[in-house]
């Protein structure tokens, strides 16, 4: 998996690519919006050709940038041209100076504001207007690390806590305060993280497991679209009843900009909320309930971005959010009394790395957070609970039930890497191995190997081709934008995953003809 | 023009796809598969795949032995 393109990116760029053309010009008008796709979305190689476009008084040719590339590289380079197009970052036009080859250029929305946002000209107040009135003193980064860190905290331990537990557990976590809020419970039920079981339980779906495992960027980026879909889907249902709602057309455009523009405000800093639109200020409730932003009771004309918004454009991501709030939290033991979800006196104990993982399949985790054990019962068979640690054991039968809901053998090696105990990350550094116990690793992929008897790839099939020079064109336009997943020469047909591109192509290739 | 099918491409073993084709034809009515593609592949329609996963399963649940986890010196049920 590259770093750089993670799966939370990957989430975002879905959503992204489905806007239209006119949705992409209004939001490039902030600057803090293109500045954020840029410094988020895209791969090296494309930040690359932006940077070279930027200040180009004249387009590039295709065949310009071919020369940039060695051959070998030639298929990252058109994945990067790809995503540069699917985003509308460049347009390209028949060249008029080469006969062959296309002009390559950054759209004009775009690339002022991207000038816009390096060079920091202009009277956008894209990047937020910094509060002139006092500020309250208790208000600082780590008073809200630790909020923030409780509110995600609260909503993954819903997310969690809805995995049906057996019935001795069950009792213990009757009283936990709160939890999050109605509205968010509700989107998460709607964007089938959890679903309602029988006797209105409500209960973890697979979605919800592969969310639980995600890093936390990712996992607010899921929250947020769930959430700018529901926006989408009230509106339009809003519509067909005749109801009048103003200036609906802009609405999601407003709410993603304003979510770019918050990735780029300053922790610690109170922001003046009159400086927003309408749209926005309406958003800032919903924001607060996710813990992105933070506003106090008694001044409510600021707004405090969060950890969890400033870092939303940020690539490397925090791992989680406990690990972010860790410092803070630890640094209060006082109020942890009040953290709903902990309940009694659960002293955050070191959440980022706590796991032994021994060849047996034998697991000990030096936590009490009750999330982390939730999770860790998502996949091990849990035996023992101390008051500062839980021993559990990872059995074939623990791992294909998880892997049934929906967990890949990956992402339960990759959370055990990840939160494993310093010492065996020692250890493994002294003798230059891999942290956790090779057996052991092998033994999950196995499992799920087992149990995964079929690979599906969800996506569309070509055939019926005209000729076989039509068929071997789009087939190999396919392979080098990296979509194309199966084929078969002799039948002409293949298989690919994604659809958009290959349109774009047979389209340009029609007019060319 | 060539056509572009929506569907769901499997790839799995030729013993397993062999199955599945039993599976499509005794138990789906011939609803889930689209087309044949070759020793290792098939296409299938979208939303047939999780009735034909859950059959799969079932089908090889019979002919599939549990081994016994071994169990170290210290129980620790």
């Amino acid at each position: 998996m590259s770093s750089s393109f993670g799966p939370s990116s990957f989430m975002l760029s879905e959503y992204l690519e489905k806007l239209p053309g006119a949705t992409f010009r209004k939001l490039y008008q902030q600057p803090s919006t293109a500045f954020a796709i840029f410094r988020r979305m895209l791969p090296h190689l494309a930040k690359v050709y932006v940077q070279a476009l930027l200040y180009s008084p004249t387009p590039f040719t295709t065949n310009d940038l071919e020369l940039w590339t060695r051959p070998e590289g030639k298929a990252s380079s058109q994945r990067a041209i790809g995503i540069l197009r699917s985003l509308h970052i460049i347009q390209v036009s028949q060249s008029t100076r080469a006969k062959k080859g296309n002009d390559i250029q950054l759209t004009a929305n775009f690339k002022k504001s991207l000038r816009l946002a390096l060079e920091g000209g202009g009277s956008h107040n894209s990047f937020g207007v910094p509060s002139t009135l006092p500020v309250d003193p208790k208000i600082d980064i780590q008073y809200l690390d630790h909020w923030a860190g409780r509110i995600w905290q609260d909503i993954l331990y819903y997310v969690v806590n809805s995995v049906p537990m057996k019935a001795d557990e069950g009792g213990r976590r009757g009283g936990a305060g709160g939890g999050p809020k109605r509205a968010v419970r509700e989107l998460l039920k709607m964007g089938g993280l959890v679903r309602e079981g029988d006797g209105g339980f409500v209960q973890i779906s697979e979605h919800g497991f592969n969310f639980l495992l995600q890093e936390a960027n990712a996992q607010v980026w899921t929250l947020l679209l769930l959430w700018l879909e529901a926006a989408d889907r009230n509106k339009a249902a809003a519509k067909e009843q005749g109801t009048d709602i103003t200036g609906t057309p802009i609405d999601n455009v407003e709410m993603l900009s304003f979510l770019f523009m918050l990735a780029s405000l300053e922790l610690g800093r109170a922001y003046d909320t009159s400086a927003l639109t309408d749209t926005r200020k309406n958003m800032l409730p919903a924001l607060a309930d996710f813990g992105l932003i933070y506003i106090d009771r008694d001044r409510p004309q600021q707004y405090y971005p969060t950890r969890l918004a400033t870092t939303l454009t940020s690539s490397s991501a925090l791992r989680s959010v406990s690990a972010s709030i860790d410092a803070a939290t630890k640094k209060t033991p006082g109020d942890a009394g009040s953290l709903g979800t902990t309940g009694e006196n659960a002293p955050p104990a070191d959440e980022n790395g706590g796991i032994v993982v021994e060849t047996n399949y034998r697991i000990y985790a030096y936590t009490s957070s009750p999330l982390q054990i939730a999770i860790l019962k998502l996949f091990c068979r849990l035996h023992m609970r101390f008051p500062n640690m839980v021993t559990a054991r990872l059995t074939r039968e623990s791992v294909r039930e998880a892997i049934k809901d929906g967990i890949t053998a990956n992402q339960i090696i990759e959370y055990l890497a990840a939160h494993a105990h310093p010492q065996m990350v020692r250890a493994a550094a002294i003798k230059g191995t891999s942290v956790l116990p090779p057996t052991v690793v092998d033994q999950i992929r196995l499992w799920q190997l087992e149990s995964q008897r079929m690979l599906k790839t969800p996506g569309f099939q070509f055939k019926d081709f005209e000729s076989m020079e039509e068929y071997r064109q789009l087939a190999d336009y396919a392979a080098e934008v990296g979509v194309l997943v199966w084929k078969d020469d002799r039948k002409g047909t293949f298989f690919v995953s994604k659809v958009e591109q290959l349109r774009e192509f047979m389209r340009s290739r029609k007019k060319g003809n | 023009m060539p056509r572009a099918v929506r569907g769901v491409l499997i790839e799995c073993e030729p013993a397993i796809k062999s199955i599945l084709i039993h599976i499509d034809q005794e138990l789906l009515g011939n609803n889930a598969i689209i087309e044949d593609l070759d020793e290792t592949h098939l296409m299938v329609k979208e939303g047939m795949v999780k009735a034909l996963q859950d059959r799969l399963d079932e089908k090889l649940k019979e002919t599939y032995r549990v081994e016994q986890p071994l169990d170290d010196s210290d129980h620790d049920n």
